[in-house]
């Protein structure tokens, strides 16, 4: 026990050590780090909020406030003023002190003085509070120019590394959730190990419809307006009918075992499990990817950046479910399995303790990989406008945006330079993930 | 040879199923009503009330011809309680409605009867009774007005189910009913939509809905949609008819026809290309491994794979089409826009459209060709590490011999392997190249039809372009089976 464990933790380390001697990934393993912090600070980095603002003698912190507005009392006439936030002109404040962020623009806010594309190098202008057009302090600057709203292009770049990294994370959360899952049930059960008797298999059919029936079906007017109501009483509803649903099916369940005791009944049923899962693995792939998930996204009622996360989760785990479903398929052969089976250790041992953690490695290349193609199927999604709300600023939309006029080449290399340099990592970081967990590549 | 290409169309054909299944289930819960697009805006004319009848025969009819008063699948669950005649009601809300009422009161009978009684009473003439001399007095447009309040409140009735709801309606109507005292025929009918309400709360039978049954039925929208209604309407999928589109009302087979051809003619081309500049160059890297083409090429193959095709395709434009930097290929279209000229041959022909190709082909190629190259590196490094690649070399034969009839040959079938992960991911690339480009393929349609929520159309595209991955792995196998002596598919 303990000697196995020393051993995983060998392997693991043994693996780091691997994969630090291939600088290339390594350096992309620092990127990845650096673009994980950029994306947790965007909102403070990249906002037209102060960080810091005294104004009238009242101090402010208004980009990091969760409150909108601020109300200021004038220590001479005692008269109060209202300041609200996010449509305060603080650029034009005659404040004593301010601090603004590094990049003093949000990502969805015009600035009409410097609309219809301004490049970085193009003369950018400011417009003072007495009305004077004057050239941009190179404070204000716009570094890598505007699109056609006058929208900053840096700063939807800084925000856009949340969208993208969120939906590859997320969105291969989903994934490998299902694909080790379905892909170690493949692998481990095979077609021929999980059976029950006919009582049990026929009266489980059966209470799949019936507790279907009851616990969804019936309910199905509830659930529709629970969903129209708010989340959190459609999470309720939803548990509810799952309780039904659960309770009903597990009533089956004693049905079934009760008529086992019938000779005719109790003979053995296998469920090919691994046949059926192929099957589902292949057709999924037999559609492309892209025309499936633009399908999708077009019956969804709403547009929203959790949607397209889920429908890319949904269709893309067949890698991950094939890699470690031929994982258990070689694991489940090897000798230290078969002396744990003539050990005695119970099937929930056998597969999580010593199955699973050897057939995660190559899930995990496998992931790594999905992410970049996640990050990819998403900008072209929102390059496309298909699925993602129109007013989020991703790197595809301000890539798309560049497409109307040509000589904007600012709004097309720098999103796309983006997207291109977070799929580069992630896909290095595969191929060095692959190098440094294959035993035989190791020096 | 043959008995295994018909087996592997007979595995296609669960596969097919399942696909067409999955786009029969998006198309049903697309959302919106498609007997609402279909039905044209109803013509001018202050005849109100033949006005809506039209509309409403309009909407029978598309229901009709769309399918969609059939019930949904071959097997339905369904509770004791509702009526197997639900479906044939073509306005969704309505079907709605009365669907609550029976999953509230469980008593399909009184339910129908209200039903009945209420749409008697939204077809009634409320002029019938009246006076002309009122009609084409100065109170016409008052009249005409409260009649359109009146009806409006009738439709919105017929979709309400909440008690409290439909009595405030029944107050409503009644009093908007005594403004004008030749209404008194529709008071009549309104009593008696009233009572058969009331009969429905009388006579509640809710228990009936905890009984679940199963309905089949032989004749559906699946069905149909797949093999059609004998000729009259539809053909049904099968015999290639995908329905008719609901921003032109053209059939959609023929619009796909006329677009596919430019998609197949990219998708193909470059295909083929990828697999002819890809194979002598992984070859070389692998033979020359760790000199510096090798790096060099490995890089470079590296940062072409990961780069995303948009970005490529914007690039190459803002460069290569822009009348301010340079302007050698034109940005958009695969012709010129004035057309061919007239009774040009073939190659003039393509003399006229190849600027047009160019960018686009390199667009649709380049991503491939890099996976392609290093799949071959890799194999033929694995292949090259062999030991009869070593007696080869023991026996004196020549580099080009090992390379090309030894090691090659079994370094090809994960190239040929991959082709049938090529194939979809060239076609699905498709639909955003095709955008860029503006060429009128299958991609192109396919935006088009998502922005105009032509949800027939998206779900024809996805079957077809399934069935092409299909065939591209099919012919994968084939060539598979041709390459290595050792299958013998039996």
């Amino acid at each position: 026990m303990s000697i196995e464990k020393e051993n995983n933790s060998k392997n693991f380390k043994g693996a780091w050590i691997q994969f630090k001697k291939n600088r290339m990934a390594y350096y992309c393993y620092k990127i990845l780090i650096f673009l994980t912090v950029l994306a947790v600070i965007a909102p403070f980095l990249a906002t037209d909020l102060p960080w810091y603002c005294k104004y009238k003698g009242t101090r402010m912190f208004p980009a990091f406030s969760f409150s909108n507005n601020c109300e200021l009392k004038d220590p001479q006439n005692g008269q109060t003023e209202r300041i609200q936030y996010d449509i305060a002109d603080w650029k034009h404040m005659d404040a004593e002190q301010i601090v603004f962020a590094p990049i003093v623009y949000s990502p969805s806010k015009s600035d009409y003085d410097n609309s219809d594309y301004v490049g970085p190098r193009d003369k950018q202008v400011f417009v003072t509070s007495d009305g004077k057009t004057i050239d941009m302090p190179i404070r204000f600057r716009h570094w890598l120019g505007t699109n056609k709203a006058g929208e900053d292009v840096l700063s939807g770049l800084i925000n856009g590394t949340r969208v993208s990294l969120l939906i590859g994370i997320l969105s291969m959360s989903i994934a490998s959730l299902i694909g080790i899952f379905l892909g170690g049930l493949a692998g481990y059960c095979g077609d021929k190990k999980l059976h029950n008797s006919r009582g049990v298999c026929w009266s489980m059919t059966l209470g799949l419809v019936i507790a279907f029936y009851y616990g969804f079906f019936m309910r199905s007017y509830f659930l529709k307006d629970a969903f129209s109501v708010s989340n959190s009483e459609a999470l309720k509803q939803v548990l509810i009918s799952g309780i039904i649903f659960s309770m009903v099916l597990f009533l089956f369940f004693i049905v079934g075992k009760l008529l086992e005791r019938i000779p005719v009944l109790a003979k053995q049923i296998y469920i090919p499990v691994d046949s059926i899962i192929s099957r589902i693995i292949e057709i999924l792939i037999s559609m492309p990817l892209l025309i499936l998930i633009i399908s999708i996204s077009a019956i969804a009622k709403e547009k929203s950046i959790v949607n397209v996360m889920i429908i890319i989760g949904l269709t893309s785990w067949t890698g991950i479910a094939r890699l470690t479903r031929a994982e258990f398929l070689r694991i489940t052969t090897l000798d230290y399995i078969q002396s744990a089976k003539a050990l005695g250790f119970k099937e929930r041992r056998i597969i999580f303790r010593h199955a699973l953690p050897n057939a995660i490695a190559p899930a995990l290349v496998a992931i790594a990989f999905g992410v970049a193609s996640a990050i990819l199927t998403e900008s072209a999604l929102s390059f496309l406008g298909i699925g993602v709300p129109p007013d989020l600023v991703t790197w595809g939309s301000l890539l798309n945006s560049g497409r109307e006029k040509f000589q904007a080449w600012w709004l097309v290399v720098f999103p796309g330079l983006a997207i291109f340099v977070t799929v580069t990592v992630y896909n290095l970081l595969g191929e060095g993930l692959r190098d440094a967990l294959d035993p035989r590549l190791r020096e | 040879m043959l008995t295994y290409i018909v087996k592997r169309f007979l595995i296609f054909i669960p596969t097919l199923i399942v696909i067409t299944l999955l786009g029969f289930m998006i198309s049903v819960n697309a959302p919106g009503d498609p007997v609402e697009r279909m039905v044209s805006a109803a013509e001018s004319g202050d005849a109100l009330n033949s006005q809506t009848k039209n509309q409403q025969e309009q909407a029978q009819y598309w229901t009709h011809k769309l399918g969609l008063d059939l019930p949904v699948f071959y097997v339905s669950l369904s509770s004791f309680a509702q009526s197997d005649t639900l479906h044939k009601i073509y306005d969704r809300n309505e079907r709605e409605a009365l669907d609550r009422l029976i999953s509230k009161y469980g008593n399909w009978k009184e339910i129908q009867t209200y039903y009945q009684q209420l749409n008697v009473f939204d077809e009634l003439q409320f002029t019938a009774t009246a006076d002309s001399a009122i009609l084409h007095g100065p109170d016409r447009n008052k009249i005409l007005d409260q009649i359109t309040a009146i009806k409006s409140e009738t439709i919105q009735l017929k979709a309400s189910y909440e008690d409290v709801i439909i009595q405030n309606k029944f107050k409503e109507i009644e009093q908007m009913l005594q403004m004008y005292p030749f209404f008194a025929g529709a008071q009549q009918q309104l009593k008696s939509v009233q009572e058969s309400y009331e009969q429905i709360i009388a006579t509640a039978s809710p228990w009936k809905n905890y009984i679940p049954q199963l309905n089949f039925y032989s004749n559906n929208q699946y069905h149909r949609w797949l093999f059609g209604d004998g000729g009259k309407f539809s053909k049904g999928l099968l015999r290639g008819d995908f329905g008719i589109s609901y921003t032109t009302k053209e059939p959609i087979t023929e619009v796909i026809f006329s677009k596919i051809g430019w998609t197949l003619f990219f998708s193909i081309l470059s295909v083929v290309l990828a697999y002819f500049v890809s194979i002598p160059i992984g070859v070389r890297a692998a033979v020359k491994r760790g000199s510096h083409a090798d790096k060099v090429s490995s890089l470079l193959l590296f940062v072409l794979y990961s780069m995303p095709a948009f970005w490529l395709a914007t690039l190459l434009l803002i460069t290569f089409a822009n009348p301010d930097v340079l302007h050698w290929f034109p940005a958009s279209g695969v012709k010129p826009v004035t057309g061919y000229e007239e009774g040009v041959g073939f190659w003039n022909k393509v003399r006229a459209s190849l600027p047009y190709i160019v960018l686009p082909a390199i667009c649709y190629t380049y991503s491939s060709f890099a996976f392609l190259s290093r799949t071959i590196r890799v194999s033929m490094l694995e292949v090259l590490t062999q030991d009869y690649i070593r007696t080869a070399k023991a026996k004196g034969l020549n580099d080009k011999q090992i390379i090309w009839k030894h090691a090659f040959r079994n370094a090809l079938f994960p190239i040929i392997t991959v082709f049938g992960s090529v194939f979809p991911a060239v076609i699905g690339g498709s639909v955003i190249l095709e955008t860029i480009f503006t060429i009128p393929g299958m991609g192109s349609e396919t935006i088009n039809a998502i922005h105009t929520n032509n949800y027939p159309m998206i779900i024809a595209i996805l079957t077809i372009t399934s069935m092409l991955t299909l065939i591209g792995f099919l012919i994968a196998d084939i060539l598979y089976a041709l390459v290595d002596p050792r299958i013998s598919y039996k």
